[in-house]
């Protein structure tokens, strides 16, 4: 496969900036609204892997819906590679694998690849030459004059990542990637994100395996109640045992003192998230902040996985 | 103009595996044998001397142009009202079958603007039963001309209004799909638009029956506003029968509609989150 990164503006920064983006759902009979997305800006780097997470309801779904116009936000903005989410053209470098995805079973394997590309604007010469060694890739090769009614469910899975791979994307949407699939599969497909990750392409995983993103995302968010509740690099937000302490209203001097103290900082919804090693670390930072008249908002023992961090986000 | 042809293979695609195209194909071929093998005309010096069906001999006696009109009326107007209704039928089902979730999201997240997407499947559908209308009226036209030597090119028309009428039916399909994402509701709209059109058609006798003015205000706004399926079919049986016809207003009234109700599904079809 071409390297990827051709297809997107190349004066773009970032592959995903979305500002204040909010979707707001009015229930037809009673008018209650359900605000499904809250306001959320976010920005994924360009060659980034990037994870979004959250309990069920939380948004991902909804959030990255209307990051391909599938949903029309109630307010904000959403831009791919700079260019606004809503116009057609910036979904030209979006390589898109849904969740759920209901591919017609009328199709085989090779006919459904076929048809996605040229959606996606893919010479016939070129789509011919680029669907044997993409069945090949996600190991569908003898499969693929086979009508998709006799795939499994994994198989569909791998078939649909090849689906979202065809016109050399230089940027992967995944939702939900290894629904589905067995470990062997799974570590398939990580090998083949991981190539790509190599080629410069942007992955946004939208998964509900904390350890899949674990091991594959660099970054990630956690939405819950439709906001970002925690972001951050996974390195950072997984940094050993220690304290976590939030707090709010901190001027930016202390910002910089604390950040030098902590071993990872992360920001959300107007508190900062600081990591220290030590209780005495900690200590010393709650007396730094109380000097200044900060709030404290929590200050909690923290552990190492993402599921950790995870189930504390959502639980507070 | 490549994700245009996509669209429209997919049309056919999906076509050909819900048997719809086969089914429409089949009836259309089991009409030209009719024509073909059943039916025996002898013709003696340009008139009619004997016309066999099944293998019994009629005794009636007609001249051959006569004859040949009236079949090609008759087909018409087979292929206008049971054809037309067949075809509403089996195409109620293409648009629905797009919105269903995991499929929709997928053609959304291509470079593709909606209206292109609705669009190259409306003209897909236009054109499976496009293809079976030529399909039927060329073979049976053939045969026709073939058997008695007279080529009445006045039939031809009946393609053309039968692919005109049913792309106008196929809208409303269209708009109620999007709407309700429902096959039964748009085939019943549909049907029932067609029946409605004879019944609205015969304004001069309603403006007598009628007692009131808003009545015969509403009767008339009907008819003017709704297709007019059965104007149409019988301006074309006009023209296969005598060469003429009285007014184009059904078919410049019907384009209106039809143009409107497309345009209000892909207003909605732009607006809907999926």
């Amino acid at each position: 496969m071409t390297p990827a990164a051709h297809l997107a503006p190349p004066d773009s920064e970032d592959a995903i900036s979305t500002a204040d983006l909010a979707k707001i759902f009015r229930l037809r009979w009673s008018g209650r609204e359900v605000r499904a997305v809250d306001g959320i800006s976010l920005k994924v780097q360009r060659g980034s892997t990037f994870g979004l997470l959250g309990p069920n309801g939380a948004g991902k779904t909804t959030f990255v819906k209307m990051l391909l116009s599938a949903v029309h936000p109630t307010r904000g903005t959403a831009l791919i590679f700079g260019r606004d989410a809503r116009d057609p053209e910036s979904r030209r470098p979006i390589g898109y694998l849904p969740e759920n995805h209901r591919f017609p079973t009328y199709f085989t394997g090779a006919g459904m690849l076929d048809f996605y590309a040229a959606l996606s604007g893919v010479e016939e010469d070129r789509r011919r030459k680029l669907i044997p060694g993409l069945l090949d890739r996600v190991g569908l090769d003898r499969w693929g004059s086979v009508r998709l009614g006799k795939y499994s469910k994994g198989m569909l899975q791998r078939l649909g990542l090849a689906q979202a791979l065809i016109h050399s994307p230089a940027l992967l949407v995944l939702d939900e990637p290894s629904d589905g699939v067995d470990p062997v599969g799974r570590r398939h497909i990580r090998e083949i994100l991981s190539a790509l990750e190599e080629q410069g392409v942007t992955i946004f995983i939208n998964s509900h395996l904390l350890v899949e993103v674990e091991l594959f995302c660099r970054e990630v968010a956690i939405l819950h109640k439709g906001k970002v509740a925690l972001s951050g690099k996974v390195k950072d937000l997984t940094a050993g045992k220690g304290y976590r302490l939030s707090a709010s209203q901190i001027p930016e001097r202390l910002q910089s003192e604390l950040r030098a103290k902590a071993s990872s900082n992360a920001a959300r919804d107007g508190l900062v998230d600081f990591q220290f090693p030590t209780r005495e670390a900690a200590n010393e930072a709650v007396d730094l902040l109380r000097s200044e008249r900060c709030e404290i908002e929590s200050l909690v023992p923290t552990t190492s996985t993402l599921e950790e961090v995870f189930v504390r986000t959502v639980e507070k | 103009m490549i994700a245009t042809i996509a669209l429209i293979r997919d049309t056919f695609r999906e076509a050909f595996a819900r048997k719809i195209f086969w089914g429409l194909f089949g009836l259309s071929t089991v009409m030209i044998l009719f024509f073909l093998f059943l039916l025996k005309i002898d013709i003696v010096e340009g008139a009619l001397a004997t016309v066999s069906l099944f293998g019994r001999t009629m005794d009636r006696t007609t001249d051959v142009d006569r004859l040949v009109s009236n079949t090609y009326g008759g087909i018409a107007t087979f292929l206008y009202t049971w054809g037309m209704a067949l075809a509403v039928f089996a195409s109620s089902g293409l648009i629905p079958s797009v919105l269903e979730p995991g499929r929709i999201e997928l053609l959304l997240s291509k470079p593709l603007s909606r209206t292109h997407i609705l669009l190259g499947r409306y003209v897909g559908n236009v054109l499976v039963v496009s293809s079976n209308i030529a399909y039927l009226v060329l073979g049976v036209w053939l045969i026709f001309g073939y058997k008695t030597g007279i080529w009445g090119r006045a039939f031809l028309l009946s393609i053309l209004t039968t692919i005109f009428i049913f792309s106008v039916l196929l809208s409303v399909v269209v708009l109620i799909g999007v709407m309700f994402e429902s096959a039964a509701l748009a085939t019943m709209t549909t049907v029932g638009l067609m029946i409605m059109s004879p019944i609205l058609a015969q304004t001069n006798l309603m403006m007598r029956l009628l007692s009131s003015e808003w009545s015969r205000q509403l009767w008339r706004g009907l008819y003017y506003t709704l297709p007019k399926v059965y104007d149409v079919g019988k301006m074309t049986l006009d023209v296969i029968r005598n060469g003429s016809f009285d007014s184009y207003m059904p078919v410049w009234s019907s384009a209106i509609f039809g143009t409107v109700v497309l345009s209000a599904a892909l207003v909605l079809f732009a607006k809907r989150d999926f």
